[in-house]
């Protein structure tokens, strides 16, 4: 369970994240903006295929309604997180907040939550706007979506710890997020089922976390799988974040004690 | 029992340059910021560090704080070490760093210092009214709502004051507090810190205001070139310029006021 001073923590960072994203004025409106048009981009896409092309049985807007919207999340969550990593070795705040009660561990994965709370609001918007604007057809499980959903966090939190270890590290934590922005949407059953790819590719993309957290998601939210039906992939889900999140966190702990034996700590 | 403790304190800073910086002029090699430092500082004393740019003040600070781990010796506070007892030392320990724009701009004095005290673990009943205490020991109770974006210098300063504070350590660092503040918040900043030694708070200040120095320092600490020079008592009644002669005399720099006045 949490401790209450940890929950008061967390209370804060949510707050300052919060107050800070509505003070930038035009922030919320150009994510709304940015969704439509995304979506309105993919209705057309999808109509101008037709209904012919069924990837794994489903309607394609649907489709690749959920995989875009679960790609955005983990890359959109890791950049969230990998920016006020930036910020805060560009204003000097990171060498404060080291130096608070607060140890270095529970203040990154505290950071880290708030960075992905604020973009869990945009997949839901993201995945509302689908299905009430666009009509997309969904059958929805809600524990299997929530099962798939907190796995997937563990494994996104990873990432973002991962992009902020390497940004601690070597201030390229960007690298990290380029390979994943550019090389693993294609990877990832993001806008065409992985069986289309070439053999080694298809293998390749296997073991790519992200392909299980999109499988999962599309499986619970579009065709209602159970909890059971879908006991492999949460079981390969599981085993992913089990093995990344302890790795990130001790990476992570590596780099800071590093950057605090060197003085890299405000580098950037 | 001594509550900060250095001993035989090295600290080197390494650099690398990149790896394809060929174009660059930039060269590896390294920067000794403190060679073999020892001291200690007791409960309720207040301690300058008096030295030129790059004498080692701030990396002694920064060592104090966690920031920066030695690579020789030992750095102990309240008999914690800030290697194997990190998190223990940054409960004892506020740093208020020369770094002015350290806080969230698009949150206010309040709300940053809402934000730190939180992460301080500064109980949430004591929070309110020791927030108020603070902006109001440093003069910002007027501008506590404003955004710190729309801060100016000294109201930043003025802020890491307060954020330092705001925990009640046991050992508080400052670097060169008062650099951008005016004559009365000084003066007003000075009774403060010898209010705080009087409440068993042990402060090490880095300076370069000799006035600063007469008027708050029990003891003195000279650092030159990352060497300990001197380390001693600063008198009752001794002037500011008598600690300066000192420092003239000790580092062997020249006294430009004294060549100015002499012409």
């Amino acid at each position: 369970m949490l401790m209450p001073s940890t929950l008061d923590k967390l209370y804060a960072i949510l707050r300052r994240d919060l107050l800070t994203a509505i003070r930038h004025r035009s922030g919320f409106v150009v994510m709304l903006v940015g969704i439509f048009t995304e979506l309105a981009a993919f209705y057309f896409l999808s109509r101008a295929i037709g209904p012919g092309f069924r990837p794994d049985g489903v309607e394609y807007f649907p489709f690749l309604l959920v995989g875009t919207g679960v790609y955005t999340f983990f890359v959109m969550s890791a950049q969230a997180f990998l920016s006020s990593v930036q910020e805060s070795q560009q204003t000097g705040t990171l060498e404060v907040l080291m130096t608070t009660s607060t140890a270095p561990a529970e203040l990154v994965i505290l950071s880290s939550i708030s960075a992905f709370a604020g973009n869990l609001v945009n997949l839901l918007v993201y995945l509302l706007a689908g299905v009430t604007v666009f009509r997309a057809a969904i059958h929805a499980n809600l524990l299997s979506c929530l099962a798939v959903l907190i796995f997937s966090l563990a494994i996104a939190l990873a990432l973002g710890i991962a992009a902020a270890t390497l940004q601690v590290a070597f201030q390229k934590g960007s690298a990290l997020l380029w390979l994943l922005g550019s090389g693993l949407w294609f990877l990832s059953g993001t806008m065409f089922p992985i069986q289309s790819l070439p053999r080694p590719l298809e293998l390749l993309a296997r073991a790519v976390p992200l392909t299980y957290a999109i499988d999962g998601m599309r499986r619970a939210l579009l065709e209602g799988q159970s909890i059971m039906a879908m006991a492999p992939t949460l079981a390969l889900l599981a085993g992913f974040a089990l093995v990344l999140l302890p790795l990130a966190l001790a990476a992570l702990s590596l780099s800071l004690r590093r950057a605090r034996q060197n003085g890299t700590l405000s580098f950037y | 029992m001594d509550r900060v403790v250095f001993e035989s304190v090295r600290k080197i800073f390494r650099h690398r340059p990149a790896l394809f910086n060929w174009l660059g002029r930039e060269r590896r090699g390294e920067t000794v910021a403190l060679t073999n430092v020892s001291f200690a500082a007791a409960r309720a004393e207040v301690l300058i560090l008096l030295g030129p740019n790059g004498s080692g003040k701030t990396t002694a600070l920064k060592l104090l704080s966690t920031m920066l781990l030695p690579d020789a010796g030992s750095v102990r506070v309240g008999g914690f070490d800030t290697r194997r007892d990190a998190g223990r030392v940054r409960r004892e320990v506020g740093i208020a760093i020369a770094t002015e724009r350290s806080f969230f701009p698009r949150l206010s004095a309040r709300e940053n210092l809402e934000f730190f005290a939180a992460l301080d673990e500064v109980s949430r009943p004591d929070r309110a009214q020791r927030i108020q205490n603070v902006l109001r020991d440093t003069g910002l109770e007027e501008q506590a709502d404003t955004l710190v974006m729309k801060f100016s210098s000294g109201m930043y300063q003025r802020l890491g004051i307060a954020r330092a504070l705001v925990k009640r350590p046991s050992v508080l660092l400052l670097d060169e507090p008062t650099r951008s503040l005016d004559a009365a918040t000084t003066a007003h900043f000075w009774a403060t810190i010898r209010t705080l030694a009087r409440q068993e708070t042990t402060v090490l200040l880095a300076t370069h205001n000799f006035a600063e120095a007469a008027a708050v320092a029990d003891r003195l600490l000279l650092l030159h070139r990352g060497e300990l020079l001197a380390d001693r008592p600063v008198n009752d009644g001794e002037s500011a310029e008598a600690l300066r002669s000192f420092y003239f005399r000790m580092t062997g720099e020249i006294d430009e006021k004294v060549v100015i006045g002499s012409s």
